[in-house]
Parts: structure tokens; sequence; C-alpha cells
């Protein structure tokens, strides 16, 4: 490159990196600064109209608002708490990962705001808890739901099944995936290589052979994820796989692969969470104004002989947690975005969430979300995703062992092995 | 491998059928090669739904140019633009001159130390920058460095140059010895040597390290992440973000945004590319 | 006389001695220009933090709060006994034997018809060959998912699927194919930086060795043979070199493919750094892995340097 080009260049990269003197003063202003995942522009537009609406009642807060995208979210998020740098507010799944900051103090105990008034609010309690932990809390959840299984009620009817009577039992479930499947169609969508649609799974098998009691056993120690019911749990998904049930190469296909099968109406049924219809509307409007109207819901099956309640419930949610040294300021804000006028305004809005805060359920008319409503506010034990309430580590070796059951390379035994060689390890503490 | 190189005959009477035969290889390693960057192109201009149902189909009917149009009316796309060419020059410039130099010292200079220099220099290029993202954030913190461009450009020049040096210093060696005593008997001080002398033959060993370094810097996608709070800061690849969700992404505006952004880079490859190629020709490096 | 002579002598040795005097303070400071500013800038941004990196390694740390849980080389001890492990080191060897057999000679090939000559359209090729380069690695992957994709409507299989008899193959879902895959996008980004290296190299072949060669009687396989190959033997050296370490660094492209799957079958030493390193926030055992990753690639590059790269050094010595 020519010497001219080369001065230029350094000249003005120079110039340009002068960092900016005497920058507007603002010291006076409180600021908050808050992390959300909400990309595209409609969301991110519902959060910083609630954030502009808080800032006009408190002129002395200001808010920042950063927007990140899922992965980058969580690799920086992960850098700066490491750094010991949280941001004031940031978007939060609770469990594990959250009580992992937690016991690093990177988090902010709410509890004396929450107590009262706020936190008798709340319809899903259960999820609550998640954020916090030995009476202490770090946040709250805004949104919460089910996962349970999307049906296309004309495929099902091709089928010869009766749409208004999905199945019940395991039995009735495996009868139904062996009707879709010489119907010619994917009995069931399934993101594999994403590894968490497939533990869903696994785990509401889990749930569903063991109840609360086996799980809770495992995580505690006394028991352990070689118990029978897991055991089970993976020989229900070898009887499920073995059926195959999913498209072909399902291995390779991850969840963007599986809302594709159910909006070109080649697969049947999706396990998934309450985002699921608002994920195929995203996906392809289109397809999805077809496909949105022919869809119902069902709880997991319950599986005979098994130790689980009817009603116990897998699902989790998004929520926003309050980083260390964040000022009371931010805590006020996170009630203001809880209360029951902005959660009412946030079922209709772009975020289409589930309400968290009971006297914004009315505001829900959806089928299915009444559905996913019932099941979250009825369950005796509601599990949050193991993925999300394990700690990382035990979560990936679930993930890993439910990826060897649905490639067939791992037995039962051997797949409950594969976590338990991890649990033994990660939770003796 | 054979094939090819059988290929290669330059005798007037084999011109013909060689050449053919080697236009049929390019055409249809091309045709391969081109095959993904088609499928960006053409998804850019379809809907999201149709390409995620069919990725590989032509754009017909209803074009969607507003993918595009959407992208560049946005300003904060063109911020992002003037931030990428910001950190592309600050880490081309910063790596080549830092580069040069050492791969200088490295190479024609004998002193003391310099093999162990060299050598702990190289032990940069065991590692990739992913095995030490913490710590590297962590130091960028510490020299005040957060949410400045400098704190991007530092790691990623550091964490290129060993690169930069072995493949220039490896060039500056094939410079005959004899040029250089010759330049010294002229008179020329080593300075001298390195920059009137042993830079302009080296040219497209240079321009070589310099696309590299274009393209390192212009497609940087963590460091920025990590070290830039402020948006208004960030360079174009941070920019793709906006197109993904958690459940669900906008592929065709993905593509249409990869697309924007390869443009400039095979620009940049095109002005550095006549250095490579023709900076010199044969004679003036007989040994 | 005998005084005059010695007055002489000893003016001259003492010119000549603070003559050498300053030209040594000369070398040393152009010595000191040009390695100072370089060193500072990789001590401060890469030493010290893969220093830090290598200190972690001796923790059982999640990367919160203080440095903490002391546990010596228990982190390597898991790491050897980890079967994953064992098959990710195995892939990361068969990514870097593939790179070697078959991404370096295709770039050589390309170099020698498209980096000169007198070929009509050469600059065309070239570019379109280098295309793939400028790419970043995340969207080479996410496109090339769409390319390998394992539905009968990826690019590769809707191709093939002209072939009779040919059933849909899962590229990226089959256990058994899929690291090849993985080499074949690796390839389609990488070999243009081999290409332009081979091209840049060329430009120090001169043209009058090998034109003598021909005027000799040789054949075009044999002027590349024994002129032309052996002529840019450095540069081929140094590929060599710099694809036996990237082979080994390959992260993004295989992460945002595969994540490593299925079933861990297309797990590299990076993935499984990334993975059970910093995604499950073991931050000790991930350095552990780093400096695994560290020894392995010294050992290749030392013994390369020793034995393979000596005669580039040895002019100078």
């Amino acid at each position: 490159m020519s010497k001219k080009i080369a001065l230029f260049l350094i000249v003005v990269l120079v110039a340009s990196l002068v960092p900016a003197l005497g920058a507007a003063s603002a010291q006076d202003k409180v600021k908050i600064t808050w992390w959300h995942i909400d990309t595209s522009d409609a969301q991110s537009a519902t959060w910083q109209a609630i954030a502009d609406a808080y800032m006009a009642q408190n002129p002395n807060v200001e808010i920042e608002i950063t927007i990140l995208e899922n992965e980058a979210f969580k690799a920086r998020l992960v850098t700066v708490m490491q750094a010991g740098d949280p941001p004031d507010i940031f978007r939060s799944w609770g469990g594990g990962v959250l009580w992992q900051y937690a016991e690093a103090g990177l988090v902010r105990n709410i509890a004396p705001e929450l107590e009262g008034e706020w936190k008798d609010s709340f319809s899903a309690k259960a999820a609550l808890e998640l954020y916090g932990q030995d009476g202490e809390y770090y946040g709250v959840p805004y949104t919460w739901g089910a996962v349970g299984i999307f049906y296309n009620k004309v495929l099902f009817e091709q089928a010869g099944l009766d749409p208004e009577v999905p199945p019940a039992t395991w039995t009735e479930f495996i009868a139904a995936v062996e009707a879709l499947k010489a119907s010619g169609v994917a009995p069931i969508a399934v993101g594999a290589a994403d590894r968490w649609p497939a533990h869903f799974w696994w785990v509401y098998t889990a749930i569903r052979e063991g109840g609360q009691d086996a799980f809770l056993k495992a995580y505690n120690r006394e028991g352990a994820f070689t118990d029978d019911p897991f055991v089970k749990a993976g020989a229900d998904i070898k009887q499920l796989v073995d059926l195959e049930p999913f498209s072909e190469g399902y291995l390779g296909m991850n969840y963007g692969d599986s809302q594709v099968q159910m909006l070109d109406q080649a697969a049947a049924m999706e396990l998934m969470g309450q985002w699921a219809v608002g994920a195929y509307q995203g996906s392809d409007a289109a397809k999805a104004e077809v496909l949105v109207p022919q869809l119902g819901w069902f709880p997991f099956p319950v599986i005979e002989g098994g130790a689980g309640n009817a009603n116990d419930v897998l699902g989790g949610g998004d929520g926003f947690s309050v980083g260390a040294n964040a000022p009371d300021e931010a805590v006020d804000f996170l009630k203001f975005l809880t209360n029951v006028e902005n959660q009412t305004a946030l079922v209709t809005s772009p975020l289409n969430i589930i309400p968290t805060v009971g006297a914004a359920e009315v505001a829900i008319t959806d089928p299915i979300a009444l559905q996913i409503i019932q099941a979250r506010n009825e369950a005796p034990y509601f599990q949050l995703y193991y993925d999300q309430f394990l700690p990382p580590a035990v979560a990936t070796a679930v993930l890993d062992g439910v990826e060897g059951l649905f490639a067939g390379t791992l037995s039962p035994e051997d797949a409950a092995a594969t976590i338990e060689d991890v649990a033994a390890m990660e939770l003796a503490e | 491998m054979n094939n090819i190189m059988q290929l290669r005959t330059f005798k007037n009477i084999h011109r013909l059928p060689g050449n053919l035969g080697r236009y049929l290889i390019l055409i249809t390693l091309s045709l391969i090669i081109m095959a993904p960057v088609f499928t960006a192109v053409s998804g850019s201009l379809r809907t999201n739904g149709d390409f995620l149902s069919k990725p590989f189909a032509l754009p017909h009917e209803n074009i969607q140019w507003q993918h595009y149009t959407g992208i560049l009316e946005d300003n904060s796309f063109w911020q992002s633009a003037v931030n990428s060419l910001l950190i592309t020059a600050g880490v081309t410039v910063l790596n080549i001159s830092l580069a040069s130099l050492l791969a200088f010292a490295f190479s024609r200079i004998k002193f003391f130390g310099r093999e162990i220099v060299f050598n702990i220099l190289s032990i940069g290029l065991l590692f990739p920058v992913v095995v030490a993202l913490l710590p590297v954030f962590i130091q960028v913190r510490d020299m005040g460095l957060i949410n400045n461009l400098w704190g991007v450009i530092f790691p990623l020049v550091a964490f290129g140059l060993p690169g930069s040096v072995i493949i220039l210093r490896t060039f500056f060696r094939a410079v005959p010895i004899e040029l250089e005593d010759a330049a010294y008997i002229d008179g020329c001080t080593r300075i001298g040597f390195f920059r009137f002398i042993l830079l302009p033959l080296a040219r497209p060993a240079i321009a070589s390290v310099a696309t590299l370094q274009i393209i390192a810097g212009w497609n940087e996608y963590f460091l920025p992440l990590l070290v830039l709070t402020d948006p208004k800061k960030w360079p174009l690849p941070l920019g793709v973000m906006q197109y993904q969700g958690q459940f669900g992404t906008d592929w065709a505006r993905v593509m249409a945004y990869v697309t924007i952004l390869i443009i400039p880079a095979v620009f940049f490859y095109l002005m550095t590319e006549k250095y490579i190629v023709t900076g010199l020709t044969g004679g003036e490096l007989k040994g | 006389m005998a005084a005059t002579r010695s007055g002489i002598l000893s003016g001259a040795g003492e010119k000549i001695v603070s003559e050498r005097f300053r030209r040594e303070i000369g070398k040393t400071f152009t010595v000191l220009l040009c390695i100072v500013p370089g060193m500072v800038v990789f001590f401060l941004f890469l030493l010290i933090p893969i220093f830090q990196s290598a200190r972690y390694s001796l923790y059982d740390w999640n990367g919160f709060g203080p440095l903490q849980n002391y546990v010596g080389l228990d982190n390597y001890r898991l790491l050897f006994e980890n079967k994953v492990f064992q098959s990710s080191v195995q892939h990361s060897f068969q990514i870097m034997v593939m790179s070697l057999g078959i991404q370096l000679p295709l770039a050589m090939a390309m170099a020698l018809m498209v980096g000169r000559g007198k070929l009509f359209g050469r600059r065309l090729f070239r570019t379109i060959l280098f295309i793939p380069f400028v790419f970043s690695e995340v969207i080479t992957a996410i496109i090339w998912r769409y390319v390998l994709h394992p539905s009968s409507d990826g690019l590769v299989n809707v191709i093939l699927s002209n072939i009779p008899g040919y059933d849909t193959v899962g590229w990226l879902a089959d256990k058994d194919v899929v690291l090849y895959s993985i080499f074949a996008v690796i390839t389609w980004k990488y070999f243009g930086f081999h290409m332009i290296l081979y091209m840049a190299g060329l430009q120090a072949v001169s043209k009058d060795h090998e034109d003598a060669a021909r005027i000799d009687g040789a054949d075009e396989k044999r002027v590349l043979r024994y002129i032309t190959l052996p002529l840019m033997g450095s540069t081929i050296r140094l590929t060599v070199f710099l694809s036996i370490l990237g082979s080994f660094q390959q992260l993004v492209i295989i992460w945002v493919l595969t994540q490593g799957g299925p079933v861990n079958s297309s797990q590299v030493i990076t993935t499984f750094l990334y993975k059970y390193g910093i995604k499950n926030f073991k931050l000790g055992y991930g350095s552990a892995t780093a400096m695994i990753l560290f020894a392995i690639t010294l050992i290749f590059s030392i013994g390369y340097q020793r034995i393979i790269m000596k005669q580039d050094y040895g002019d100078m010595a």
C-alpha cells in the first residue's frame, strides 16, 4: 500500500480514537444498565417503552439498554460476571446458573424489597422460587409457562385419530405415533442437534416415571441418576426412538428446522415451551397463518406405573435478575416492570408473555395459552428444565446422555451413568 | 495432483488442450466454491419462510429488495461501518508495522538473545484467542480500554503478530545476503536497507499479510462483543445480532447483511492482490 | 619514529574500537527499535493472559470470585481419563492430516494455475477462489449448514439426488460422515489463505531458472518437481507449519456447524474446551485443555522447526 494511504489511515485512526473529552455531565442521574435479548424491532421497542415510561416518572433515573442476541448475551454475561462487573439488570432464566452467580456474590438479594405486596402479586410461585434460594431472591420472572405437546389437528385427523381427544397415556401416545407414521408424516419434530429440545422428552419421561421424589433424591445425593426411574425414562425414549418417529437426519436438525417441519405440515407433534406459536409466526408468517389455527396442545402423557402425578409439569420462562452493585432504583424499576398494568400490557405486546402476576392473567384469551397457564398454576410439582436447573456441567452431561439415547449410541443404563458420573462430582458439595 | 501437473504445459503446441483442461478444473472448482455464495445472495432476495423451506431456489416472484434497503437506510449500519473500518485499519497498520520491524530484526540482524525472543513470540502462535478470553478481557479492563476501539485493536494485533512475523521472516530471509552487503557498501544504514530495499522487495509478502489482517479485523466478533459496551461503537459483525432471536432467526435478512459485508472485503482483497501477484517478476530476486 | 608509529597505531586502534563501539550502539538501538514496540503489545495482550490461563489450569475454579480450590494437576488427570477428550484429540489429528494431504496440494495447484502465467481470465478465477476466505467463520458455518442440510432440501443432497440410486446423506447428522463434511467446509474457507502465500512465494521463483531447465530439455513435470517446488521450499514449509497449527485451532466453524455432535463425533480439542470448559463454567478444566492443546502444538512446532524448517535458518547461522 502506498505511503500516503498508510499515513492517511494512521491520521484518521488516531484522530478518531482519541476519546471524546468532556462528555456531557450526567452525574446527578442514577444510571441503570439493563441487558435483554429480545432483538426484534417490535420486541425491543416494547421494552424501550417501559423504560421510557419509568424514566418519565422518575426523571433522576437513566436506563441504558443493551440488546444482545441469546448466545452473544450468554458469552458476554459470563465474561463480565467472571471479571466481577455484573450489569444492573439482566435477563435470567433462574436455576443453577443464577445460583452460581449468587454464591460468588455477583447478584443482589432483593428479598427486603420483594417481601409483602410485590411477592404476593405473583401467581407463578414456583417460578419465583427459582430466582432465589434459602430465603434470598435475586430477581423475578415476568413470563412463565409449561412445556407440552403442540399438535396438528388436521394431521391427526388424516391419521384416523380423534383430534379433540389427544393421547393421555404413554400407550395411547405410542399408538398415535404409529398411526401418524402410517399416514405418511413424521409423527414428531425435534431439533436434536440443539440438544435441549430432545432433553425435554427425557426429562418429562423421568418426571412421569419418578415424580418429584426421584429427582430430589438424585439432586440431594440421597439417590442417583442411575436410579430406576431415570433408567426407565431412558428405556421409554429408546422405545420411542426405535419407532423412528422423527424425520430423516433428525440428529442434524436444530430447533429452527423442526419449526419448518411443523410449518410445512410435514410433522404432527412438537414437545415445546410456551413460545412455540410465536416462533412459528416469526419463522414464516404466511405458513403460520395456516398452521396456528390447526394447532392443539396437550400435557405430556402419563406413563402407566410411574410414580409421577399426572399434573406434574416441566417448564420455565424468562425473568430479570439484579446485579450485585445495582442501585435501589434498579429494584424499583423491576417492581414497575412486573406491576399489573405492565404485565397486562405485555400479554398483548409483541413479547406475548404468559404473565407471572395473578391479576394480569385475565388478559389471556388464547386457548392454548390458557391451557398452559392452568398447567403451570396447578402443578403439584413444577420442574424447571434440567439444563437450567442443574449446574452447567451436570446440565451438559444430561444433554450428552440424552443425545446418546436419541442417536442410539447409549443404552438407557449408559445414558444414566453418563449423567451420574458428572453429577456425583458436581453435586457432592 | 499429478493430473493437474501434467496439464501444466507451456509448450506452444500443447497450450490449447492444456488450457482447456485447466479451464475445466477451474470452472468446476469455481462452481463448487460459488454455490454457498449463491445461496447467501439468493436467500437475501427472498422471504425468510421461502428461504427456510427451499434454501436453494432462485428468487422468482417479488424479489425482496427491502432486506437490502432496510439495512442500508439504517443509520446504525453506517456508524458500524465506520467502526469496522477503524478497527480494520488499526489492526492492519499496527500489525504490519510492528511485525515487519520484528521480522527484520529476527531475519537480518544478529543479536544476543535473538532466538529466545523469537521463540517466545512463536509461542503466541500456539494459542487461539478463545482459550484466553477472560484473561484478555481482564487485561483490557485493567488498562482502561473497555468501550474503546483500542481495546479491540491491541489484543487482535497481539494475537496476529506471531503469524505475521513468521510469514514475513520467511520472506525476508529469501532476500539474498549479497544484496544486503551491497547496500551497506553503498553506505546504506540498517534502517535504510530495511526501508528502501527489504520492504519493497517483500511487497508480495506484506500484501498477503495485510490481506489476512484486514480480513481478521473486518470479521472479528468476540473481542468487540466483550470489550465494546456502547452499541454505537460496535463494528458490523455484531450488527447481524439484531436479526437473531432466542428461538428464531430472520435468515433472509442475515443473508442480505452477509452479502453486504463481503463486498468491501472482496474489494480490499482486490486492492492488495495486485501487490501480491505483480509486485515483482523474477529477475530482481536472483540469488 | 617508533614513538610516532606506535602513536599512529594506537590512534588507529582507538578509532577502530570507538567505531566498533558506535556501530554496536547503533545496532543495539536498531534492534531495540525493531523489537520493543511489538514485544510490548505482545507481552501485555497475549503473554500475560496466557500465563493467567496456565495458572487457572491448576484450580477447580468456575471463574466467579477469587481464584480458589487449588487442585494441582487434577484437571489434567481428569482430561486424560476422559474418553470424549481422547476422541477429540484424535479428531483434531484427523483434520490436520487431511489438511496437509488435501488442502495444501489443492492450494498449490491453484496457485500454479492462476498465480502467474498468461491464462486468460486468471484474475477472475483468482478472485473467485479467494472469495471464501473473506467470509467470517460464523457466516461460513451458517451458510454451509444449509448446503449440507441433512434433509433432502440441502444443496448437496439436491445435486447428488440426480445420481440414480443416491440415498440422502445426513452430512452433518451421520456420525461417520460429519468429520469429513466439516473438513470440506474448512478447506472451502481456508485453501485461499494458503493459495495467497503460495502466490506470494511464486513471485520469488526466478523464471530464468525454470527457462534454463526447459532449454536443457526438461518437461514441465520435471521443471515443477526439480526447480519450482524446491525454490518454493521455504514457503511450503511455512504453510505446512501454519496448517498444522490452524487445524488444531479450528473452533468457530465446527461449533456453529455441529457443536461437536452428533454424540461428540466431531468434537475436537478446541470445541471440547469451549463446551466442557467455558460453557460449563469450568475455567480451570478449560485452561488445562488449552495447555494440552498448547503442549501438542508446541511439540509439533518445535519438532517441525528443528527437523524440517532447519534449512530455513541455515543461511543466517
